[in-house]
């Protein structure tokens, strides 16, 4: 076996871990007093130097092992928190977050000692002139005293000739034998992977002899949650049970050295039993498997007083569940999954296709088999498409933090309000949504909010409020970044834009304020009289609508100068399979989108007015453009000019056009299709997808046409 | 550049052993044969419905539907320079499936044979950046008395307006 198969499970603990931290010392500047938060801290900061000693990063450990010490002597009220010291606390995050990702990178976690925070550590502990003990010598000498419970242990463990001899050698050259037993916290989700980390923390030490059961067994996940070992060793019992408890998911280890006399009983005992075993063959094993298990719910009972107590700790900590009964699954899996579904459906609509084409006698048997399908593939997608989701909370958890360095950096003061991080999207999307939202809640932090001294003036409430709402609605989910500052000073921007050249004057007395504010879209753009390091370099805006407009979303902002802004941004549910409204121009096929379509109206020739040389038309009120399909994409199409048009209304944001098209088709389920890597990017046109003859269709991206 | 590194490259892999065999299928724009490596071809279809794809390059014929993927076709005749492709029962699409730009269909005229040829029997043409159809050729074989001009393909799907 070899630690490396393990260390993707590391790497995901300690992530967790980490945030956990982050959101724990977050609550612990809020509320110092908070023993629930200290404890949670101190238990996360204890699994960490665990695990990192496990798996032989040692600086990892060094950095960890400090600042447990810190939370411990906190834990015991001998410090009090300081914000001085939630500041160097989240600095050795950062740390430990640079040695995971070395990790990760490298599969090494690098050569930074972080000594200067490892000193800062051991000031605030000599602050007090008292230097803790580690947790794990506390562990030890309550270990010993509690021993007595070990009788079920690794006392009933049975030894063999050779195993006797071996434990009597040992005495004779002096080694230590200890009985251990190991318990494995009852959430633990890969039993034999803790098992196996325990056998290697304790064969740094010294010599596993005897396991029970076997580590066969063991390998195979054949145990309850404790096993026992005897093992030989050098080391004091107490280093011994340390580096057992080191490891993760560990709810208690106890140990006891066995002296040369319980190794005599040992022998007889088990001498007995073989007698036993002689007359009896075959009901042995299961006796023994009885006496184990009989072992085991015994020491479960004992322990069950702290398990209870520990598991109302665990109730506060979020996104922990005890039993957690989720499979990982590769995502290149869940795209075959999904491939096959797709190919289900077009399968689907073939048929549907051939039987409409047909006459209509003599199908309804047929046609009811082709409901049935429907029915069925339309599920199965959906559940496919559910597999594939997972709650935003994964990206926006990190948020806080940021906000209070943010707060920290520009010394101002504000307060990050999230709702709805259980609203889900597809997984592609959740991975690339995080950067966007970054810089759009850096930019609310940084231009949005105002100073102190002018929020007093405007009489607003000092700390600056930042929201993250994140909500479904309909086919999309939407996430608003709004703030309580400044707002977008529109002349400034106008003002800018021309000083730039970006637009002329004559252009800019024309353009409508919503018009002005989308130029803070366009690359390298930037109203910051100041260039900070966290933004106002004039990236970003751009970056975050290309970013979005990639994953088919939108982005659009609403501001009101001394009041705030709001940054909205609409992302599709699921990026592969949609409804859509089937049009013909000319003799070509084209899809539109049915979240785009407003409505599909008959429109008459009188009805087209002519405004600055374009066709638009009044709709309830609003004036609407009309956009002649066959013109934009070079179709050939017959245009009689008594007749009239049909338009398909599309909205983009508070935006709408009517697209003139000849004929409708109906809506239909599209599996999307990219138009190939040698076609790169079309304008108009946001991919392509088959029909139910085999034949390609052309999707249109009403966005690009508006 | 880029161009100029392939061929260099696909020349040191393919053409060092003297008696290496390579199979080329020959396929016939107008009146000229064409080999193709047969490594690159994926598959040969019919002539079928083409959807166009507007505001591309002329080139580009637009996209087919085969077996649930989507593929663009180009026309090697019109980015030869040549006629524009007349449609005949002879024509097919040769599928190629290519390192850098994935799978792309030329349309050909007709598909006559598969040949093979011994690594002597081709001759390596030095590239020639000014004549454009000779850009798409990247070597010449001996076969039966005949000739064959045997098309560089990476050159031949090479989008020129995104170089």
């Amino acid at each position: 076996m070899d630690v490396n198969q393990y260390l993707e499970i590391f790497l995901d603990e300690t992530k967790e871990h980490l945030q956990n931290l982050n959101t724990q010392i977050l609550e612990l500047e809020a509320d110092a007093e908070n023993m629930d938060t200290i404890n949670e801290i101190f238990r996360a900061a204890h699994s960490l130097k665990g695990m990192a000693g496990t798996m032989g990063y040692k600086r990892m450990q060094a950095l960890t092992h400090d600042m447990e010490n810190v939370f411990s002597e906190v834990r015991t009220g001998n410090i009090k928190v300081k914000p001085e010291m939630i500041d160097v606390l989240f600095q050795c995050l950062d740390a430990l977050e640079e040695y995971t990702n070395n990790i990760m990178t490298q599969a090494d976690e690098g050569t930074n000692d972080n000594e200067p925070l490892i000193r800062k550590l051991n000031d605030i502990l000599d602050e007090k002139n008292k230097v803790s003990s580690s947790d794990g010598d506390d562990i030890a000498s309550a270990a010993p005293s509690d021993h007595g419970a070990g009788e079920e242990g690794f006392r009933s463990v049975k030894l063999n000739d050779t195993e006797n001899k071996v434990l009597r050698e040992a005495y004779k050259m002096g080694r230590n034998v200890y009985g251990v037993d190991i318990f494995i916290e009852e959430s633990c989700l890969l039993k034999a992977a803790r098992a196996f980390l325990v056998f290697k923390a304790i064969e740094e030490k010294g010599e596993v002899i005897v396991s029970s059961p076997s580590i066969q067994d063991i390998e195979d996940e054949k145990f309850e949650f404790r096993f026992s070992l005897i093992i030989v060793s050098e080391a004091s019992l107490d280093e011994v049970i340390a580096e057992a408890s080191y490891v993760s998911e560990i709810r208690e280890v106890k140990a006891a050295e066995l002296k040369l006399e319980d190794i005599a009983d040992y022998g007889e005992c088990d001498n007995g039993h073989e007698k036993e075993e002689h007359e009896a063959d075959t009901l042995v094993p299961e006796a023994k498997a009885k006496a184990v298990s009989s072992s085991t719910v015994s020491a479960m009972a004992e322990a069950k007083p702290a398990e209870t107590a520990r598991q109302s700790d665990k109730k506060q900590i979020p996104g922990k569940p005890v039993v957690n009964r989720t499979v990982r699954v590769d995502i290149e899996k869940l795209d075959v999954l999904m491939n096959l579904v797709s190919e289900l459906i077009i399968a689907k609509n073939s048929l549907v296709s051939v039987t409409t084409s047909r006459e209509q006698n003599d199908s309804s048997g047929f046609n009811e088999q082709i409901e049935y399908l429907e029915s069925v593939t339309t599920n199965l997608h959906e559940s496919v498409m559910k597999v594939r989701m997972v709650p935003i909370e994964s990206v926006v958890s990190k948020f806080p933090r940021m906000i209070r360095d943010l707060s920290k950096s520009l010394n101002k003061k504000m307060e990050l309000y999230m709702t709805g991080e259980e609203t889900e999207l597809d997984r592609t999307v959740v991975d690339e949504i995080g950067d966007p939202l970054m810089h759009l809640l850096r930019n609310s932090a940084d231009h949005g909010l105002e100073s102190a001294g002018i929020r007093a003036q405007r009489g607003k409430p000092a700390v600056g409020s930042i929201y993250l709402d994140a909500y479904q609605d309909g086919n999309n989910v939407v996430i608003e970044v709004r703030d309580d500052g400044n707002g977008i000073d529109v002349e400034s921007v106008r003002n800018k834009a021309i000083e730039r050249g970006t637009i002329s004057e004559d252009q800019a007395a024309i353009m409508t304020e919503k018009e002005i504010i989308d130029l803070l879209f366009l690359p390298s753009f930037s109203t910051a009289e100041i260039v900070t390091d966290v933004s106002g370099r004039g990236v970003g805006l751009d970056v975050v609508r290309s970013k979005i407009e990639a994953l088919s979303g939108e982005i659009e902002v609403k501001t009101k100068l001394g009041e705030g802004s709001t940054w909205i941004i609409r992302l599709p549910l699921t990026l592969a399979i949609i409804q859509a409204l089937m049009v013909v121009v000319g003799n070509e096929k084209y899809a539109i989108s049915l979240g785009s379509i407003q409505t599909i109206e008959d429109i008459a020739p009188g009805d087209i007015k002519l405004v600055q040389n374009k066709e638009v038309i009044q709709l309830r009120g609003t004036v609407t453009p009309l956009i002649r399909l066959s013109e934009v994409l070079d179709i050939e199409t017959e245009h009689k000019a008594d007749e009239n048009v049909i338009a398909v209304i599309v909205r983009k944001g508070d935006k709408q056009a009517g697209l003139v098209v000849n004929e409708l088709m109906g809506q239909q389920e599209i599996v999307i299709k990219s138009l190939g890597k040698y076609i790169k990017q079309v304008k108009f046109i946001s991919g392509a997808t088959i029909l139910g003859d085999g034949e390609v269709a052309l999707i249109l991206d009403a966005n690009a046409l508006i | 550049m880029n161009e100029v590194r392939v061929n260099e490259s696909a020349a040191g892999r393919d053409y060092r052993d003297d008696n290496e065999t390579i199979q080329f299928i020959v396929i016939r724009l107008g009146d000229e044969q064409y080999g193709i490596d047969i490594k690159y071809i994926d598959n040969i279809v019919r002539m079928q419905h083409i959807t166009r794809v507007p505001k591309v390059a002329d080139y580009l014929k637009g996209v087919i539907n085969l077996r649930g993927e989507v593929i663009p076709v180009i026309s090697i005749r019109i980015k030869m320079g040549l006629e524009p492709d007349e449609i005949t029962k002879n024509t097919r699409i040769i599928i190629l499936k290519l390192e850098q730009q994935g799978n792309v269909g030329i349309v050909v005229d007709e598909v006559k044979e598969v040949v093979t040829l011994i690594t002597a029997d081709i001759e390596k043409m030095a590239y020639d950046k000014k004549e454009e159809k000779i850009g798409y050729i990247n070597g010449i074989g001996k076969f039966d008395g005949g000739l064959i001009s045997l098309l560089d393909l990476n050159a031949v799907a090479l989008d020129k307006e995104n170089v």
